[in-house]
């Protein structure tokens, strides 16, 4: 397993239209893996193939408060959409901001598991926002797409400054003490 | 999507409650809470948590004065939220205005909506009065100095003409010091790694293989770190390795060895030896010892027990050296550490000085005669060092002290009436070093 890069806005390849997964063999489980570990780690609870520079379309997802439900979707379509829920997103890519998105408050879903089967799902709340969320990125788009064009300027300004000071540590972990 | 995350004031707030209500360390609480906050909320975290413990005694006095009436006990969760708040205002270059609001945001959070205009009323009133809260925060030893009364009156009592230095020094940032693996390069090599990725560093005339860096980093930013090319550990706790003398074919033992600093130091700078016995009491600690050994590519044999009771674990075969670096107070190193100042209590120093006295006692017939044993705290106070090490050397006629020399330094540190100390920081010169003691008895040979 390994922990994998995650692309941060405004990088030009988050733009990047993912093209179908044509088969699902071990080399897209290992990255499936890879993935689960990287989600983990930041921690999230969803990561798009694209936010890892991997174009094709593949995501992984978990909601759960324990972290014990891993889903993956492959070649995830949204069959139905319903009603309107308004909720605060944030993403991995666009680090520190959140900001209030406007989605289907329910929907179908059909995709591959990671053994290449179709299954289908319903889902609401914030796991119909989180696998729409990640569709956008298989698509090239992004959750501040949804914004004003004032606050994504604002936020594009932010995250670049904070990548030239290269975030320091002001009380970085001093490790091996005395104590 | 990131996981739901909880803001940097919160949970500054929420490590300060755990430290000074439930005695928890910072170390222990930290972790778990920075797990919680977004990657790029983590620093200011832990700045936040650090601060207010570094200037808890001040900044407690300054609320009481801002509030009419004091905080119930159920509501200290507010109280610690508004030590944060003052935090900020006094001691970072977060502009005020985001400050107030963060704070104010983080007392809402918490669905206590009585206390969101109480927030906004001490945090305002603050700046409105912050001359005078200063000023008289200033009057008073406690506030001042932002140490206990206790801590105060034993540090003004051991060290008469230090003791406001010390205490100026326990409240400074600890700088980033750095020892480099010499099995896998020189130090100037290193050096020079560091240089290359714009890291500056300066060396360190006591310490042979000690860098220090003018700005800190995360570890995992130092080069080959990863590898063991390099650990983060005080040029005080260095000299351990130095001054314990250690040659080929020596039986070594390290009395209380997590989290394994001085025993990986020991075996980087002496490869040859016939063994190094790594004895630690508290399961928990000890895969913190082999972590360190791991990365650095070291080996040592690592026993689970009580140092003070070696017929439990010990061969019966003599050790040429002892490093016992005691379980202490802790008080040299308050500036990497300011939880201690809310957790130490008087009692607990009455605990560790018996602790130390049974710990050279059950340690020095496992010394072979001729054999060098290094008794080594962090501790700055005067019944934890010296006076321990004179109560020895009247319990053990056997016991000789011996001269402490680091590399070709002759004076360093302190010498005082047994064994040489350091004063943390300023207080003990330009070396920059934490506090720390160090003592070497030698066990005289029968015929001598």
């Amino acid at each position: 397993m390994a922990k994998l890069e995650i692309l941060h806005f405004p990088d030009p390849r988050l733009r990047t239209r993912a093209l179908p997964v044509p088969v699902v063999d071990a080399a897209i489980r290992q990255l499936i893996d890879d993935m689960f570990e990287t989600m983990y780690a930041a921690p999230g609870i969803g990561l798009a193939a694209t936010q890892i520079d991997f174009h094709q379309r593949l995501l992984v997802v978990d909601v759960s408060e324990e972290k014990d439900q891993p889903l993956v979707f492959i070649n995830p379509e949204i069959l139905l959409r319903d009603g309107v829920e308004e909720m605060e997103e944030g993403c991995l890519s666009v680090p520190g901001i959140y900001d209030k998105v406007q989605r289907a408050e329910r929907i179908k879903v059909r995709a591959l598991d990671r053994d290449g089967q179709t299954f289908e799902l319903e889902a609401d709340g914030l796991l119909a926002v989180c696998i729409q969320h990640e569709i956008d990125h298989l698509d090239g788009k992004l959750f501040v797409d949804y914004l004003s064009n004032l606050k994504r300027q604002r936020i594009r300004k932010k995250l670049e400054k904070a990548r030239r000071q290269g975030e320091p540590d002001p009380v970085a972990e001093h490790g091996e003490t005395a104590l | 999507m990131p996981a739901e995350t909880v803001s940097a004031r919160t949970l500054a707030a929420k490590a300060v409650q755990q430290v000074v209500q439930e005695g928890r360390s910072l170390s222990q609480c930290l972790p778990a809470l920075l797990a919680q906050a977004a990657p790029i909320d983590r620093s200011l975290t832990q700045e936040l948590a650090y601060g207010v413990l570094r200037w808890h005694a001040r900044l407690q006095q300054q609320l009481q004065q801002l509030l009419s009436h004091p905080l119930k006990a159920k509501d200290q969760d507010i109280g610690c939220l508004l030590l944060v708040g003052l935090y900020q205002l006094i001691h970072t270059a977060i502009p005020p205005h985001a400050a107030v609001h963060a704070t104010v945001e983080a007392v809402r959070a918490t669905g206590k909506r009585w206390a969101v205009p109480l927030a906004n009323a001490v945090l305002r009133a603050y700046q409105r009065r912050q001359t005078e809260l200063e000023a008289r925060a200033d009057a008073q030893p406690t506030s001042r100095y932002a140490h206990p009364d206790w801590l105060i009156e034993m540090l003004r009592a051991d060290w008469p003409q230090d003791w406001q230095a010390i205490l100026t020094a326990n409240n400074e940032r600890p700088p980033f010091v750095l020892r480099v693996n010499t099995r896998q390069g020189e130090v100037a090599s290193y050096r020079a790694a560091l240089q290359a990725e714009g890291m500056q560093n300066t060396t360190l005339s006591v310490a042979e293989q000690a860098l220090r860096l003018d700005q800190p980093v995360a570890v995992e930013r130092l080069p080959g770190f990863a590898d063991g090319a390099v650990s983060v550990q005080d040029a005080a706790a260095q000299l351990a390795a130095q001054l314990l003398d250690v040659h080929a074919g020596m039986r070594v033992l390290d009395a209380c060895a997590a989290p394994g600093g001085k025993t990986s130091h020991i075996l980087e700078r002496s490869p040859e030896l016939a063994e190094l016995v790594a004895v630690e009491i508290d399961p928990a600690r000890v895969p913190r010892i082999e972590q360190n050994l791991q990365r650095l590519g070291l080996s040592a044999q690592i026993i689970i027990g009580d140092a003070s009771r070696p017929d439990s674990w010990w061969d019966g075969r003599q050790f040429e050296r002892i490093l016992l670096d005691a379980p202490c107070s802790a008080t040299g190193v308050i500036r990497r550490h300011p939880d201690i100042k809310s957790l130490r209590r008087t009692a607990d120093l009455e605990d560790l000085t018996v602790t130390q006295s049974d710990l050279l006692d059950a340690m020095w017939p496992l010394l072979a005669p001729g054999g060098m044993l290094l008794y080594a705290t962090c501790s700055v106070l005067r019944r934890e060092n010296e006076q321990q090490i004179e109560r020895f050397l009247q319990r053990h006629p056997d016991a000789q002290e011996a001269e402490l020399r680091v590399a070709w330094v002759v004076d360093w540190g302190r010498q005082v009436s047994h064994g040489r100390q350091i004063l943390p920081g300023a207080a003990g010169g330009d070396m920059d070093m934490d506090g720390f003691y160090y003592a070497s008895l030698i066990k005289r040979c029968e015929d001598s």
